[in-house]
Parts: structure tokens; C-alpha cells; sequence
């Protein structure tokens, strides 16, 4: 099973985590509707490499992940409102 | 070294030593080695005859040993198939045991009082009706059954039911017991696949470097290659006996033979299967020694009863003590061939003729030794052919040209009842491939080798192109030193590269072409070659096209042993090299892996509130409401569902009734920004709310789409307290969490929903009821309609909410799980009136209100708006989730509006049913999203959802109940009981 | 014996042609370029040349022909949906399915076996009961029925699922079928081959030329071509395909995995899905159980299996039929599932003119694949979308007009 690691609970299995999505930021009040509905319903189902949320189940922790979404390789993890560490490149 | 395995190990036979007695029929005198215990019997039947083997047989071995040589028939034309590899690819002799269905007659375990036949026959295995199939094999190529029955198409069901009659292999016994097998979790540095000399000396070297190392083996004991590939003398096997002590020493090594390293996951999470469970070990890194599958010579009936792959001749005699036959022609294009003969010569077996398809022959001095043995060796000679009816007679073998192609014009004829294949190997690689390995075909060898490993990632031995018994060695002591470095143990080899192979162990073209076929490729699917030269003329010339219209590797075996040769096949029509025309996906599993050990213990959990055990005493019939188990009503003595659950709607209408609600999800909220945040989470606005009161929410998704509905209680300025639906809590909780994440406002919140029960005290006397068991000033003037209290019930401190969701006076009282049954036994306790509510009782009288459940008067699209709750979304606030959508969805047209409507129902007549659709002109124009009699009304009423036009009050509209009646309906504004809201708010 | 194959035996070579040519190289100019050899681009290219005289096609594929999601489905088609617009397009589906075989003359094995999708919470009997009315109103034969009748058809299964999940109805689809998956990919490719279509494998598309608007041309692995008209017919590889052109989609990529036991002989005659269990389950013409569970909870790009979904559905299949605890599974597979927020298509023209979209299909698109030919085709030629895709344009979400087919497809297929 893969590996993910918590920043405050280090690696565990990743049945103890949630997908939250891709990180996306909301666009301005000013938008157009057409905006926000892009906004709403698209995605960047382009695959990459992408800061998504991910949460520990068991101790209710959000954060974020880098992933390559081809690999499913995390290059690193961190809690909102940190800076991101290096990318080790090892998966976590 | 800590050993575990299901069979016992080195216990049993003597190692060295002939035994005085004569060896039974069929078997050789004991072996040094030997798998079985010859002072144990096994008597067992197969296809209703009786039979004996020893323990530590297969059937496969038993049964040889017996002198039964057609162990199944064969997948499309039935043809008598013998033992072909010993080695778990024997799909031929598959076995049905009972419950047991398509067990692998040449590994499983015999046992004693097996009653075996033989699968898919028709018949029995000796008599077999459908042999008849192979008659036509000519009207049935490659695909026939694309090119035919499905003209007339009316006749297809009639084909289609013949071939479910024939297709298939075991038969599944519908009263076989359900298995639970528990499943083992286990840690390592470094998992080496495979016991043979490779895997061994990998396992020594990373343990000596200090790994925690795991070493498995499917086969029942270790040492792979050199317990069988002995040529004639016992030296491997002492080299296995010393090898064997080496690894005893260490205690940070674990063998386990008999199980089977069943798939490679991310992050090197590894499926061990034994005949027990399913170990899932977490490893560090992965070395695999697996060896390589030998692989079939392909000539003209090379299918026969009698011809077997090499090793499976060596593995008969080494493992079993079993005789594989009295004389064997051995072709080969390796020095493996030469081995075998030895092997068999040194038990006594005839060895005709060694037909090696090289022209040049061996180079090393193993033909000459043949030679002098008395062995005929042809060089450049293939077999032609093989003959007899049910079993081997004979072989035809005649010279080869510079391709390879034989010359029949002077062929010999070579009288035998056994015939070796020893032409060459394909790599176990399945776990590499898993893995990301990326493979190259290696010309020296022959063979498809690693040419880039992932991390973590090791091979060594044969499946690493490595084949001389040195070599492999050195091979193993590498890739385990290699597998410590990365592990961070210090450790050396005496070399650091892939020792390389001076001849090629495979040949590159074991294939002989026959006009009159039945040169099979691939045993499970009797695909002969002709099928492949077929498969390509019609375009099928990629090697995935191939597999998928040849069916080539998609049976058990999984193409073991018929990938390689498919792909030298399709390499030669293409004029490419095999390397060009590559592999296909190796998927797990490595061998078919048992439902009940993927199963474990099948949980099923479920949460029960804190009061179950108080259901359980009143009598109460369970529902499951998302995860959690919940009284749908009580149970009473002669009484229906309907009329129990009427009963307890009027209790609460009439009297005072109690319900268990503590599966809603339960909230705490505290911060200085607490009101900031259900500002933004939630529709209406909260952070005017007063402390001591509480406010119905919705909370939309971001497309503005109601997802969910609570009470939000203010029990501080800075803490709140609220609700949401039962099956909600776990994501709303998360998502809140998350957004909070992104906000950074100074909150907390906590999901108290395990921590609180909860109960709803209801009905016209529940002021009474309450009264008499709390200090609190329940007059409505202190504690009015929509207010919540802390205070003492029971001398429990509890939260209690005075709320309307069912239409009464009512408290909804929280109260710490622990103290839960407290409050209600002595709410039960205060009023014998007090009668207990269920769910379906609850939702009728919420009905009555007009009050929604998410969930079931919305569906996965439904805006606020649409149901009714547009005075609940406050659209003045900056901001909420979902705002911005339902002001854009706000300037289009409402697609459906959800409204109340009753109806009138003939005596007898059909009552329309929650999910009917509302019809006007032939059209859908809505459907039902709840609806029940009232008694408190005495009628029926529901909500529906119905076209914009239709929602005005007394608006008829039609209904399609069962059978397509229509029951006509009007829309009718809600709530339906008590429409200005006076009982709740009874002062 | 069917006088079929009567000539097998009459001749000495094997009397069966090429399926499909394989071209040397591509021309300059097409005047439409399919990207993706599956069941939906080949279909779409055999409905163009036959159906509206477009032969100067070519499809292309990075891979080989029906190596996606063609080849790693479950095989199931139904017409069973929720919405009006779901309904009439896969009934429309069903109804191509039922004599493609005589079409192609190659049989597909189509085996009409009853669906049964099983209901075990009451909120899955209203559900299903919305679904059978939907379905009876369009006339499509499906209905709600009992623990009983379920039984009937399947008299193995256990009802009470070990007594936590019992089943307390199901939605009844007697028009429920599998087919021979490849084999519909073989069939348009063949058929699309005869009359002029080229089939490209192994031919990537690298780029997309878009000039005010318009699509120009294609940049593939094997050459540049120029072509007025491109039809993205890719599965899991839609999003690549659409940033080519700059076009943003609410499509995002899951794996759906499956797996398949040894043969067995047949016994389980109906096609079974429970979405409380996450399970559906057919036994193929080879006497395997077919099984699959429902998407793989994260974004990846990737046919990756995991030891989970084969935990995971094993011990849901155990609760319906205990007696399986001795079958073994032979392997597990994944195919890229292309989801909609709806659980709908996209399909149809896009805001780049001539840049076509067959997309969003998620896990149910091998049913479609008839009618996804035939109404692509009709789009491409016409410039005009299909009046029977009218509800699954990409625009639907920009108006917050979602179809809304996710209550039917809570587990899909």
C-alpha cells in the first residue's frame, strides 16, 4: 500500500488519508459568472505534478501534498501556512 | 534464521541412505533429499479410483508414481495432457477436491482422503466426450468463434448456452463454507523472492550486513535449482546443505517456504500467501531470485502424455522419488539438457538420444560425457514430431537446415515413453514488471533481462540472465550486497556486475513447423502455432493485439510458459527482434491467490449509539442510517409496522414520546472567529445569533447544491455548538476542518458526535416529564421556543435545545455519552406515558411539518431555492460557500420547485410511493420526494418535486403509482399540521 | 456445427484477410483526424465513412488498437439511467448493440443476461424506484423488484449479505448485457478499414494547431497533418488532449480497477451490481467472474493496481456468495476513468472550432460506444451536434445545467 507522510504523524498507509483535491485558489468577487463557473466545476486534469490538500483521518490533519500524478510519487508534504520543506524526491 | 512453513521441513526421510525395502512401482529408491516420507501413506481417490501416495506428494507426483499419465484434458479440444512443468503452471491438471475447485495437482499438497477428479471433462478424464472437439480442431483456428454463430441472430442463445455448458474449468460448490482466514502483517529491510542458489546467497549477504531479511519460496522446501538440477551426483545438494547451515546462524533472517510473494504494490507492500493467509509485508526493498520458468519445445503433439519440460523429469525425481518414465529422448539447446540426462541416467532411466536443435552443439565437455554413457547425441537435429494415442510412444527426430527448419526426408524414428524439453527459460519477472523494472531483451542470453531498476528494486540469479550455477551465486551475493548499501548496511561482494553468460541457456527458435499442427504454444488455451501465424495474417501483428485475439498467457498460467515463445513467434513474422516487439503486462497476481485469504475477516462495522442496549430492551427493529444501526420503530406483540409506527407518531402528537438522535453529528465551535466562520460555512447568518438561542443551517457546496442542514446553538460568545445530519457529520467535519485550514481563522472545532448522545423529548406533556427531573426554569419565558439551556437533568449536565423538527413542544436533550442511558431511564422512568420513538415515526411527523431531509428531498443538484429554503440563505453576507453559484443559478429559470400536496385515495385505491413521477401532458414534470398517511390529518401528504408553474397552492397535478395508475394530487402549502407553528411553540 | 466455419476446414491456408491495413505513413491531409483507436473513435470512424461518405479519415493512437478502456471494461451495457437524456441515448445504445454483429458479421458474443442492480437501504429502493419509473416512462423494460425475484435469479447469493447488508430489492433491467469487449473494437476498426478509414497505431499526437479559433492541423510522432476537423475520443488521456487546444474541462482522471477469478463453470447467469457493497459482477463466455468495485479515491494518471481493491472487493463478493471463499482470483487490471462532476458525458462540439469532444466516460462508456459512433459521426459531419448529445455539451456547466445522472451511477456500470 502507499505511503504517505503526515507532517504531524509521520508515514503511515494511505487508507488513513483522505484526497481533497488540487489546490486551487478562488478567483476575485469581480469575476464574470462564466469565471466562476470555470471555477466551480473545472479542473487541471492536465497530469503533472500538484500541490493537493490530503488529510490524516485518524488525527484529523490537513496538508498539503506535492505529487506527480503520473507516479503517484509525493515529493513532499507540509501543514497549511508553513513553507513547503526541500523536495527530498524520495516518496514519502 | 526463524523458519516457518506449512509442511515440515527437513524432518521425515532420511537425507542420505537407500532404504532396504523396494521402492513401490513407479518410484525410484529413496533420493537423497526427497520431499516425501515414505513411512506415511496417503490414500486417496482420483476420478473414483483409489490411490495411495506419501506425504509430501503432490498429486501430480502420486499419481505418476501410480502410473496414470493423463491428469486432465485440455482447455478447447480435450486432449489427454500429462504434467508438463511440476512447477504451478500445469494448467492441464487442474483438480476439483470437494469445495476445492482448480487446485494445482503438481504443487498443492497431497492430503490424505483427497477425492480428486480431473476438471472440465465430460466423462471422466480417461473417457472424455468432448475429445471429440479435437476432431474439428480444423474448423476451429484462431477466433472461430468471432466468424460464426451469429448468423441467425435468433440462434446465438441457443450456441451461447452450449458453450457456457463446456467452457469453464472447476465447478463451484454452492454450499462451501464461507472461510474467514485472518490476515498477518509483517516488517522487513529486504524481501528476497526465491530460495534457489541466487536468492540464498542474496539473503546471506544482506543478513550478514545486518538487514532484517525475508525469504520466501513458493516451493515447499528451499534450495530451487540446486535440489533438482543435480546432473547425475549429490554435490549441489550439499552445496545446499551448507548454504542452509549458514543461514541457520542468523537470527535476523526469516524463511518461509510454501508461500508465494503473490504481487509487488507501491511503496514495496508485498502480499505473502501461504495455504493458511495473507501475510502483507512492508519492506524496505525487494531482491527478486525467482529463477525462470522453463519453457516448451513446440513441435508437432509436444502435448503428449510423456513430454515434460526438464525440470519437471528432475523435479519428479529429486522431490517425489518418482520415476518419470523408463526412457526418455531429451531435446535440448542447453547444457541444462545434458544435466537432465545425467539425472536420468543416474536412476536407471533409458537415455536413447539427446537431440540438441544447436548445430554446434554444447561447447562444454557434457556431450562427450554423454557419449561415453552410451547416449546418442545429434547435434543440429530437431524433433519432428512426437507420437502415440494417450500417452508417448515415440519421437520423430531428423537433422535441422541452417535455419533451423527440419529435413524430413530421412527421419528417425525413436522409441520412448518420455521426452525432456530443455531448450530454455523465461524470467520470473512478474514482480519486476509490477514494480516499474524496466526490461530489455539480452541477446546473450536470450532472454528479457532488467535494465533499469526502480529503487529498492534488486534481481539476481536466472531471472537476472544468469544461469551457470557459480554465476549465480556470485550473482546473489551482489544484488544482496547491493540491497544492504541502499538499506545503509555496509557490505561488499566479490563483484559489482551482472557475471555474463557465454552461450545462450535459451534457444532462440525451439520451434518446429508441422502441416498438420497440434504444435501448441500455449498449453491453458491450446493455441498451436499455425494460430499465431493466423492471428497476424489478419492483422492482429502487435504483441497486445496478439494476446488479446489468440487469448496467448490469458489463461491460469498466465503465460508462463507460452509468452516467450509468442513473442519469438511474432518477432519472426515481423522481422524484428523480440527485444522490438516487448513483453506484455505482467498483472498481479504471480499465481491465482485464494478470495478468502484477499477477504481476511470481511468486516463489516457498524456504530451503535450509547442507548442500544435500551433499544434492544424495548423491542426495537433495526434500520441502518449510514453507518450507524437505528430503531425504526418498536416492536409490540400482534401489532404491524404500521400500526406500531401510527402508535408512536400519536404518542408524540397526543402524549409525549422520546427518541434517540444521537447519530446526528455533533459540533463544537469555539474562537473569538467562531461566528465568522458559520457566517461563511453556512447560508443564514449566525453571527447575530444570541447566546442562548439556536438557528436551523444549511450548508451549500461550492456549485450551491444543499449538501447538508443542522442547528447551530450559541453557548458563549465565542462557542458554539451544532448539529449536522447523521451521515454528514464525518465529511462535514472534514471539509470545515479544511476550510479553516485555508482561512486561518482563530477557531477550533471539534467533532463531538461520539462524545454527546443525544435525545429528542417530545409531545404536549414533555414539559411535565422534564420538569419533574431538572432545576431548570423550563417556562417559556426562560426557556422559549428556538433557546438552548445547560443545565442539570437527572443530575447529568446536559445541553437541551428547544426545537421543532417533529411539531411539538420538545427538548433535544445532549448529554456525555457515558451518562446517556442515565437521562433516559429516568426520563422513561418519570411518566409511564413517555413512549419511544422511532426513525419512521420521526419522519412522518417531520413530513407533517413540511420539514426536509436532506438527502431524500434533495438529490445530488438540489439549490436551495428548489427546495423551499430560500429564507434560510442570506445572500446579503459577503460571503458563504456556494453564494456566488446561487446568484448565477438565481438569473436563470428554477427548474423544479419542491412543494407539499395531499391527496385523496379511493378506498382500495393505489397510494403513490416515494420516487413516482409526477406526469402532466405524457411528460415527467417532477416526482415524489416523500409522502405517508397522517393519522393526525387523516389523509395522505408528501413533497414533491414538480415543474415551477405547477408549485401554486391547490394546483392539481397527477401522480404515476404502481401499475401506471394515475392518482391525482394538489399541491398544498406546508407544514400540513399546525401550519402556524403554535404546539411547538406552546408556551 | 455453423456452415461458418465449414471453410476453415475447405482450405488450406487460413481464408481470413487482413481486420485492418496498417498504413506506411500518413498523408498531408485528412479531412478528420479521430484521436483514439478505441471502441468510441473507431465507431465514430466507421459511422462517418458509412453513414455520411467521409472515407479521407484517419485515426490515430499512441498505442494499439482498443488498448485503453475498450480492453479493460467490465463489458456491461444497459440502458437503465435517470435522466430523460441518459435513457434515450443509451436506449438508442443498446438498440445499435443488439445487431452490431450481424452489422460486422463478427460475433461480439453479445449475451443479454438481466441486470440486477441491488438495493440494500431504503434510501437505494427510492432511488431505484426513481430509476425504474424514469426507465418505464421512455419504455425501456426495467423495474423495481424484490428480495424474491432476485433470488429466483440467482438462487446462490445470499440475501442477507451475513446478515448486515440484506438486500431489500433491486432495480430489474431485463436488457442488461455483456459482450466480447475487443471484439467491438476489431469490428468498427474493420469495418472502418474497408471503406477507406486509416487506422495509425502507435502514433501519438504531439500538438494540436489552432488558428483563430479554428483547428489547422494535427503534429503527431509521425508526421505533421493538416485537417479542418479533430475528434478527441481518448478516455483517461482527455485533459492532455484538451490543453493541446487550450480548453479546460471539468473532467479529472481516477483508475477503475478490476479483476477476474480463474474460470469456473458457469453459474452465475445475471450481470449483479450493488452500490452498498461497491461491486459488480458478471461471468464471462470463458466461465470467469468478471468483478469491479468503484473508483480509486484519488487524481491518478496511471493503470496501477493496489492489493486494497482486491482485499476490498474479495470480501464484499464473500458476503454475496460465501462459497467463493475457495475461487482464486487469477488478475487484477486498472483503466483511467475520465469523471464528470454529473456523472454524464461531454460530448460534442467546443468552443475551438473543429475540435470535437467524445468525453467523460468515465466508467460507463464501453455501452455507449454504438451511439457515441453514430452521434460523433453525425456531429463531425454536420458541424452540428447530434440532437440525442444535446444535454451533454460542455457549456451545460457554465449555465449550471447539469444532467444530473449521478443518482443512477453511485457505482457505475
Amino acid at each position: 500500500m502507499k505511503l504517505l507522510r503526515c507532517p504531524v504523524n509521520g508515514v503511515r498507509p494511505v487508507s488513513e488519508f483522505a484526497y481533497g483535491g488540487e489546490i486551487r485558489s478562488m478567483p476575485a468577487d469581480t469575476c464574470s459568472d462564466i469565471e466562476w463557473a470555470h471555477y466551480v466545476f473545472n479542473r487541471s486534469g492536465v497530469p503533472g505534478v500538484k500541490v493537493e490538500w490530503w488529510y490524516h483521518i485518524a488525527s484529523g490533519t490537513w496538508f498539503h501534498a506535492e505529487r506527480d500524478t503520473v507516479t503517484d510519487r509525493v515529493l513532499r508534504t507540509w501543514l497549511p501556512g508553513d513553507l513547503p520543506p526541500a523536495a527530498d524526491g524520495k516518496a514519502a | 534464521m526463524t523458519f516457518s512453513t506449512q509442511r515440515p521441513v527437513t524432518a521425515g526421510a532420511p537425507d542420505i541412505g537407500a532404504s532396504t525395502t523396494p521402492a513401490p512401482p513407479g518410484r525410484l529408491p529413496v533420493i537423497a533429499g526427497e520431499w516425501i516420507d515414505r513411512t506415511r501413506r496417503l490414500a486417496f481417490t482420483f476420478e473414483g479410483k483409489a490411490f495411495s501416495g506419501f506425504d509430501g506428494d503432490t498429486p501430480s507426483s502420486a499419481l505418476w508414481a501410480a502410473g496414470v499419465r493423463i491428469l486432465g484434458r485440455s482447455f478447447k479440444y480435450h486432449r489427454p495432457r500429462g504434467l508438463l512443468s511440476m512447477a504451478n503452471h500445469d494448467i492441464n491438471a487442474l483438480m476439483q477436491a470437494g469445495p476445492r475447485l482448480n487446485l494445482r495437482a503438481d504443487v498443492e499438497p497431497l492430503e490424505a482422503a483427497l477425492n480428486l477428479t480431473a476438471v472440465n471433462t465430460h466423462g471422466g478424464v480417461d473417457v472424455d466426450r468432448a475429445r471429440l472437439l479435437g476432431w474439428f480442431g480444423g474448423l476451429l483456428p484462431v477466433g472461430f468463434y468471432y466468424k460464426a454463430f451469429h448468423k441467425p441472430k435468433a440462434l446465438f442463445p441457443f450456441w451461447e448456452r452450449l458453450f457456457r455448458r463446456i467452457t469453464g474449468l472447476g465447478r463451484v460448490e454452492f454450499d462451501a463454507p464461507h472461510v474467514r482466514t485472518p490476515k498477518r502483517y509483517d516488517f522487513a529491510d529486504l524481501l528476497v523472492v526465491g530460495a534457489g542458489p541466487a536468492g540464498l546467497m542474496a539473503a546471506l549477504t544482506a543478513a550478514r550486513a545486518g538487514a532484517k531479511v525475508v525469504l520466501v519460496d513458493e516451493n515447499a522446501r528451499i534450495g530451487g535449482s540446486l535440489g533438482y538440477q543435480r546432473g547425475g551426483n549429490d554435490d549441489t545438494l550439499a552445496r545446499l546443505r551448507a548454504l542452509e547451515s549458514q543461514l541457520a546462524e542468523l537470527p535476523n533472517v526469516s524463511v518461509r517456504t510454501s508461500t508465494l510473494a503473490a504481487g509487488w504494490y507501491a511503496d514495496h507492500w508485498v502480499p505473502l500467501v501461504d495455504a493458511k493467509r495473507m501475510t502483507k509485508l512492508r519492506t524496505r526493498a525487494v531482491l527478486v531470485a525467482g529463477g525462470a520458468y522453463e519453457q516448451p519445445a513446440v513441435f508437432r503433439n509436444n502435448d503428449l502424455p510423456g513430454v515434460m519440460l526438464a525440470s519437471a523429469a528432475q523435479r519428479l525425481i529429486y522431490r517425489y522419488g518418482v520415476k518419470p518414465m523408463d526412457n526418455a529422448v531429451v531435446l535440448t539447446a542447453n547444457a541444462d539438457g545434458y544435466v537432465a540426462a545425467l539425472d536420468l541416467l543416474a536412476q536407471g532411466i533409458g537415455v536413447p538420444a539427446i537431440v540438441d536443435l544447436r548445430p554446434e552443439g554444447d561447447a562444454s565437455d557434457l556431450p562427450t560425457r554423454a557419449r561415453q554413457l552410451g547416449i546418442q547425441v545429434l547435434e543440429g537435429h530437431c524433433v519432428f514430431e512426437a507420437e502415440g494415442g494417450n500417452r508417448l510412444a515415440a519421437v520423430v527426430v531428423c537433422p535441422t537446415d541452417a535455419d533451423g527448419r527440419p529435413q524430413t526426408s530421412a527421419p528417425q524414428r525413436i522409441a520412448c515413453d518420455g521426452l525432456l524439453m530443455s531448450v530454455g527459460w523465461a524470467p520470473a519477472a512478474p514482480l519486476l514488471y509490477q514494480a516499474g523494472t524496466r526490461m530489455g531483451f539480452d541477446t546473450t542470453v536470450q532472454q528479457f533481462v532488467p535494465r533499469e531498476l526502480p529503487a529498492g528494486m534488486f534481481a539476481a540469479g536466472r531471472v537476472n540472465g544468469v544461469f551457470a550455477l557459480e554465476a549465480k551465486l556470485l550473482d546473489g551475493e551482489r544484488a544482496g550486497a547491493e540491497a544492504a548499501r541502499f538499506l545503509g548496511f555496509a557490505a561488499t561482494s566479490r563483484i559489482t556486475d551482472r557475471p555474463t553468460e557465454t552461450t545462450s541457456p535459451s534457444h532462440p527458435w525451439p520451434i518446429v513447423e508441422h502441416a498438420s499442427g497440434k504444435n501448441f504454444i500455449d498449453f491453458d488455451e491450446d493455441l498451436q502455432l499455425r494460430d499465431f501465424y493466423n492471428a497476424a495474417q489478419e492483422g492482429f501483428d502487435n504483441i497486445e493485439l496478439m494476446k488479446r485475439y489468440t487469448t496467448v498467457g490469458m489463461g491460469a498460467s498466465q503465460g508462463k510458459h507460452s509468452n516467450m515463445n509468442a513473442i519469438r513467434i511474432l518477432a519472426r513474422i515481423r522481422g524484428r527482434t523480440p527485444g522490438d516487439i516487448g513483453t506484455t503486462t505482467a498483472r498481479p497476481f504471480f499465481h491465482p491467490v485464494p478470495m478468502s485469504h484477499l477477504a481476511g475477516r470481511g468486516f463489516s462495522p457498524h456504530r451503535e449509539t450509547p442507548l442500544h442496549s435500551r433499544h434492544e430492551a424495548l423491542r426495537a427493529v433495526w434500520m441502518q442510517a449510514g453507518i450507524w444501526l437505528r430503531p425504526e420503530y418498536y416492536a409490540a406483540p400482534d401489532k404491524t409496522r404500521i400500526e406500531l409506527v401510527r402508535e408512536e407518531a400519536a404518542a408524540v402528537r397526543k402524549a409525549v414520546g422520546l427518541i434517540d438522535v444521537g447519530t446526528l453529528g455533533k459540533m463544537e465551535l469555539f474562537g473569538p472567529d467562531a461566528g465568522e466562520f458559520l457566517e461563511r460555512v453556512y447560508t443564514a447568518r449566525f453571527a447575530n445569533l444570541k447566546v442562548g438561542m439556536t438557528r436551523y443551517a444549511v450548508m451549500l457546496d461550492e456549485a450551491g447544491v444543499v449538501i447538508d442542514d443542522g442547528v447551530v446553538a450559541r453557548l458563549a460568545p465565542e462557542h458554539f455548538y451544532f448539529t449536522t445530519t447523521t451521515t454528514g457529520a464525518a465529511t462535514v467535519y472534514r471539509e470545515l476542518q479544511r476550510l479553516n485550514a485555508m482561512w486561518g481563522l482563530r477557531i477550533g472545532i471539534v467533532n463531538a458526535t461520539g462524545a454527546f448522545a443525544a435525545m429528542n423529548l417530545a409531545g404536549p406533556g414533555s414539559r411535565a416529564v422534564l420538569a419533574g427531573l431538572t432545576a431548570l426554569d423550563l417556562a417559556d419565558a426562560a426557556f422559549p421556543y428556538l433557546a438552548v439551556r445547560i443545565g442539570e437533568v437527572a443530575g447529568v449536565t446536559c445541553r437541551l435545545m428547544r426545537v421543532g423538527f417533529v411539531g411539538e413542544l420538545g427538548y433535544e436533550i445532549h448529554v456525555p455519552a457515558d451518562q446517556a442511558a442515565r437521562v433516559w431511564d429516568a426520563i422513561m422512568a418519570a411518566d409511564a406515558g413517555v413512549r419511544p420513538f422511532g426513525v419512521e415515526a420521526q419522519r412522518l411527523l417531520r413530513l407533517e411539518k413540511g420539514h426536509i431531509i436532506v438527502g431524500q428531498d434533495t438529490d445530488g443538484l438540489t439549490q436551495p431555492d428548489q427546495a423551499g429554503l430560500t429564507w434560510a440563505v442570506k445572500t446579503d453576507k459577503p460571503f458563504f460557500v456556494g453564494k456566488r453559484s446561487v446568484e448565477i443559478v438565481r438569473k436563470g429559470a428554477v427548474r423544479q420547485r419542491l412543494v407539499g400536496f395531499d391527496l385523496t385515495v379511493a378506498p382500495g385505491g393505489p397510494v403513490p410511493k416515494e420516487c413516482h413521477l409526477v406526469i402532466r401532458d405524457g411528460n415527467i414534470a417532477g416526482r415524489v420526494t416523500s409522502i405517508a398517511w397522517s393519522d393526525a390529518l387523516q389523509r395522505h401528504i408528501g413533497l414533491a418535486f414538480v415543474e415551477p408553474d405547477l408549485a401554486v397552492d391547490a394546483t392539481p397535478f397527477f401522480i404515476r403509482a404502481d401499475g401506471g395508475l394515475m392518482v391525482q394530487a394538489k399541491v398544498a402549502p406546508t407544514p400540513f399540521y399546525d401550519p402556524a407553528g403554535a404546539r411547538q411553540k406552546l408556551a | 456445427m455453423p456452415y461458418q466455419l465449414l471453410r476453415f476446414a475447405f482450405s488450406s491456408k487460413h481464408p481470413e484477410p487482413r481486420m485492418f491495413r496498417e498504413p506506411d505513413r500518413l498523408k498531408d491531409t485528412y479531412d478528420a483526424v479521430i484521436i483514439g483507436a478505441g471502441g468510441h473513435g473507431l465507431a465514430s470512424a466507421y459511422y462517418l465513412a458509412r453513414d455520411h461518405g467521409m472515407t479521407n479519415v484517419a485515426v490515430l493512437d499512441r498505442g494499439y488498437l482498443g488498448g485503453g478502456n475498450t480492453g479493460r471494461n467490465t463489458a456491461i451495457i444497459r440502458s437503465n439511467y435517470l435522466t430523460p437524456e441518459g435513457v434515450a441515448f443509451y436506449d438508442q445504445s443498446v438498440r445499435l448493440w443488439q445487431d452490431l454483429a450481424q452489422d460486422f458479421d463478427l460475433n461480439l458474443f453479445y449475451s443479454t443476461r438481466g441486470h440486477f442492480t441491488l438495493a440494500h437501504t431504503d434510501s437505494a429502493v427510492r432511488t431505484m424506484r426513481w430509476r425504474a419509473e424514469v426507465n418505464k416512462h421512455f419504455g425501456i423494460d426495467s423495474e423495481l423488484v424484490g428480495p424474491d425475484a432476485v433470488g429466483k435469479a440467482c438462487p446462490q447469493m445470499d440475501l442477507s449479505c451475513g446478515g448486515h447488508a440484506p438486500i431489500m430489492g433491486a432495480l430489474y433491467h431485463a436488457p442488461g448485457a455483456i459482450a466480447r469487449h475487443d471484439a467491438v473494437a476489431w469490428g468498427y476498426g474493420r469495418g472502418a478499414d474497408q471503406r477507406g478509414v486509416e487506422i495509425h497505431q502507435q502514433t501519438e499526437v504531439l500538438g494540436i494547431d489552432v488558428e483563430a479559433g479554428q483547428v489547422k492541423g494535427v503534429r503527431t510522432s509521425k508526421g505533421y497533418i493538416s485537417t479542418r476537423k479533430v475528434l478527441c475520443a481518448v478516455a483517461g488521456f482527455t485533459p492532455r488532449v484538451c490543453d493541446m487546444v487550450g480548453l479546460r474541462t471539468p473532467i479529472y482522471i481516477h483508475p477503475l480497477q478490476a479483476m477476474v477469478t480463474e474460470p469456473q463453470k458457469p453459474w452465475l447467469d445475471p450481470i449483479l451490481v450493488s452500490g452498498s457493497l461497491h461491486i459488480y459482477v458478471s461471468q464471462s463466455a470463458r466461465g470467469e467472474l468478471v468483478m469491479g468495485a468503484s473508483l480509486d479515491p484519488y487524481e491518478l494518471h496511471s493503470t496501477r493496481s493496489t492489493l486494497d481493491f482486491v482485499e476490498g472487493l474479495s470480501a464484499h463478493m464473500l458476503d454475496l456468495f460465501p462459497f467463493l471463499s475457495n475461487a482464486r482470483i487469477n488478475r487484477q487490471w486498472a483503466g483511467m476513468a475520465d469523471m464528470t462532476p454529473d456523472f454524464a458525458p461531454i460530448m460534442g462540439k467546443t468552443p475551438v472550432t473543429g475540435f470535437y469532444l467524445d468525453s467523460g466516460w468515465g466508467t460507463w462508456g464501453f455501452k455507449a460506444t454504438p451511439v457515441c459512433g453514430k452521434t460523433m459521426s453525425y456531429t463531425l459531419a454536420n458541424d452540428r451536434n447530434h440532437p440525442l448529445i444535446e444535454g451533454f455539451g460542455l457549456a451545460r456547466f457554465e449555465r449550471y445545467e447539469l444532467t444530473g445522472e449521478k443518482g443512477a451511477a453511485s457505482v457505475g456500470h
